[in-house]
């Protein structure tokens, strides 16, 4: 409990922990409202057949998982660059304890800046689909809830993987590299590999399964809401197992 | 009990032990099969050049860094066995070492609660090292000097028996190396144990008690620093004569070195000034100058690790 609430005071003591929050969720819903502000092209009457406005308010999450996640990577890249690593496990050297007081602290941030992004995101992209004068979904809606509580799920994780990145790379600049390349490029550039590789990539790769999550309606080419975010799941516990194995066995 | 001196001592009777210690780098060893101690109750200090493992040492101590070969142990134990290292053992290794963005209280308080302590400690360690006032500021506002203080208010933090400040002196103005001097002293009277690396012997001449040497990772003297003094400072003595010739004459009988200086002195070896003396009026010569010289502990410090220096450089 005493390591928590040191991490705890570290991450809220600087400016870069809050920055990400509020980055976090001012890019989504801002993204979010841009996004649907095409929408009076859009017929009422003659609505796609996958017509899912709760999964397009929520595309506006593309640039604030890249920022959450470096949230992720800033609770102890910093503590590598200047040093104070040393202080901090001369003070705690049980380094798995130390490692996951930093993993709860993450989370706790992650989950609430994630629900709050969630929520407002959607809540923006309902506006702008109503004054377009199309059919918004609400809350209450038929798998909706689901869809939201996927969502806030999907950011909370890939905290946690920038988490995870942070303490492999030990560097904020590599681990930004690695979450462009993670978040960005392979779901963008994956799926265009020739035959079963590409396929896989397109249906399986963690990010993109994850986002399955937050769809209402069924996608044919995605995997179900709750196996993807199973599967990013797994990735992120892969890559906390990762991270606590190299700071367990390098030298500081 | 009572909480008498004598029980506080012991409270903190805990002392630095290194057995075999050894750290290699690929085939390069930073540290070689070093042994050492550091007492309760005395100041140690750890000197070497840059570079001569010094760092590396004090980071295996503090588990941040694990040896190749031996052991490094605080009262018997490696410090992930201590039941509460943060009260057992402060310290500060590098001043930098802080985020610039945190202020000074924030940076105290965090190790504050992992070491189970509250906000009234953080005033307190402030008050110690006089940063009271600036504890608001962000850290990366402070002079080298302040973040020095704020490195050793953190080290204070759990009121530990054993301290261990890696060059702790660097960067202060003369005032703050005073009151750094004061302090370990002080902490060192209470029991604690002090152990402070530099690689200036200056430094250690007067704050060090003990002096553990080193050079290329290896020890080179473990002692007090009066008995280094004594065991590795030449005697000499110069002589200024305007009958130089009957004078070199007089003590080569003698079987005495001597060489000459380079403002026409004689530098004399291995005797005492009145043994010149005597010499020089048994042949009626008349001195003009006859002083005792003795090797400065920089000098004595630099030949020493020179000569490892050398050793180390050779082919293995």
């Amino acid at each position: 409990m005493n390591v928590i609430r040191s991490e705890w005071t570290k991450l809220r003591s600087v400016r870069s922990t809050w920055i990400a929050v509020l980055s976090t969720i001012s890019s989504a819903v801002a993204l979010s409202v841009l996004g649907s502000s095409d929408l009076s092209d859009v017929s009422p009457t003659n609505l796609p057949a996958d017509w899912d406005p709760t999964a397009a308010s929520l595309d506006g999450f593309l640039f604030a998982q890249l920022v959450i996640g470096m949230l992720g990577a800033l609770s102890i890249t910093p503590e590598f660059h200047n040093g104070m690593i040393g202080t901090s496990l001369a003070t705690v050297p049980a380094r798995s304890r130390l490692l996951a007081a930093k993993a709860i602290v993450v989370t706790a941030i992650a989950l609430v800046t994630s629900l709050v992004t969630t929520l407002l995101t959607f809540t923006g992209g309902q506006i702008m689909v109503s004054r377009a004068g199309l059919p918004a979904a609400g809350i209450g809606d038929p798998g909706v809830a689901g869809a939201l509580i996927g969502a806030t799920l999907y950011l909370t994780f890939i905290a946690l993987i920038g988490a995870g990145i942070g303490t492999v790379t030990r560097s904020t600049a590599s681990s930004l590299a690695v979450l462009v390349g993670a978040l960005l490029l392979v779901p963008a550039l994956g799926p265009s590999l020739p035959g079963f590789v590409g396929e896989w990539f397109a249906r399986y790769w963690p990010i993109t399964a994850g986002q399955a999550a937050y769809k209402v309606v069924p996608m044919s080419d995605m995997v179900t809401p709750v196996l993807g975010i199973v599967i990013l799941a797994l990735a992120a516990a892969a890559t906390t197992v990762a991270g606590h194995a190299a700071f367990r066995v390098r030298d500081v | 009990m009572l909480p008498t001196e004598s029980a506080t001592r012991s409270a903190y009777a805990v002392g630095i032990r290194a057995e075999g210690l050894t750290k290699q780098y690929g085939d390069k060893a930073a540290v070689s099969d070093l042994s050492f101690s550091a007492e309760p109750g005395v100041i140690t200090g750890f000197l070497g050049p840059n570079g001569s493992g010094k760092s590396t040492t004090l980071r295996m101590l503090l588990g941040l860094v694990r040896p190749t070969q031996g052991k490094i142990t605080i009262g018997g134990h490696h410090i992930a066995e201590l039941d509460d290292p943060a009260r057992t053992i402060g310290t500060l290794l590098d001043a930098r070492a802080i985020h610039p963005h945190r202020t000074a209280q924030d940076h105290l308080l965090a190790f504050a609660h992992a070491a189970g302590l509250g906000r009234e400690r953080v005033d307190e360690v402030l008050e110690i090292v006089g940063l009271t006032d600036a504890a608001t500021r962000r850290a990366g506002e402070y002079s080298l000097g302040m973040k020095q203080r704020l490195g050793i208010a953190t080290a204070l933090l759990g009121d530990p028996g054993v301290l261990v400040f890696d060059e702790p002196l660097n960067g202060l103005d003369p005032e703050g190396i005073r009151w750094i001097r004061t302090l370990m002293r002080k902490m060192a009277a209470e029991g604690r144990t002090i152990l402070f690396s530099s690689h200036l012997m200056s430094e250690m001449e007067l704050t060090a008690d003990n002096l553990i040497v080193i050079g290329q990772g290896r020890l080179i003297a473990e002692s007090t620093l009066d008995e280094f003094v004594r065991a590795h400072t030449t005697q000499g003595v110069t002589v200024r004569t305007a009958s130089r010739v009957e004078l070199v004459r007089a003590l080569n009988r003698a079987g005495i070195k001597l060489e000459e200086t380079p403002d026409s002195g004689l530098l004399v070896h291995g005797v005492d000034s009145a043994t010149v003396g005597r010499i020089a009026a048994a042949e009626g010569i008349a001195l003009e100058e006859l002083t005792k010289v003795r090797e400065s502990l920089e000098d004595i410090f630099l030949r020493l690790t020179h000569d490892v220096t050398d050793y180390g450089s050779q082919p293995a």
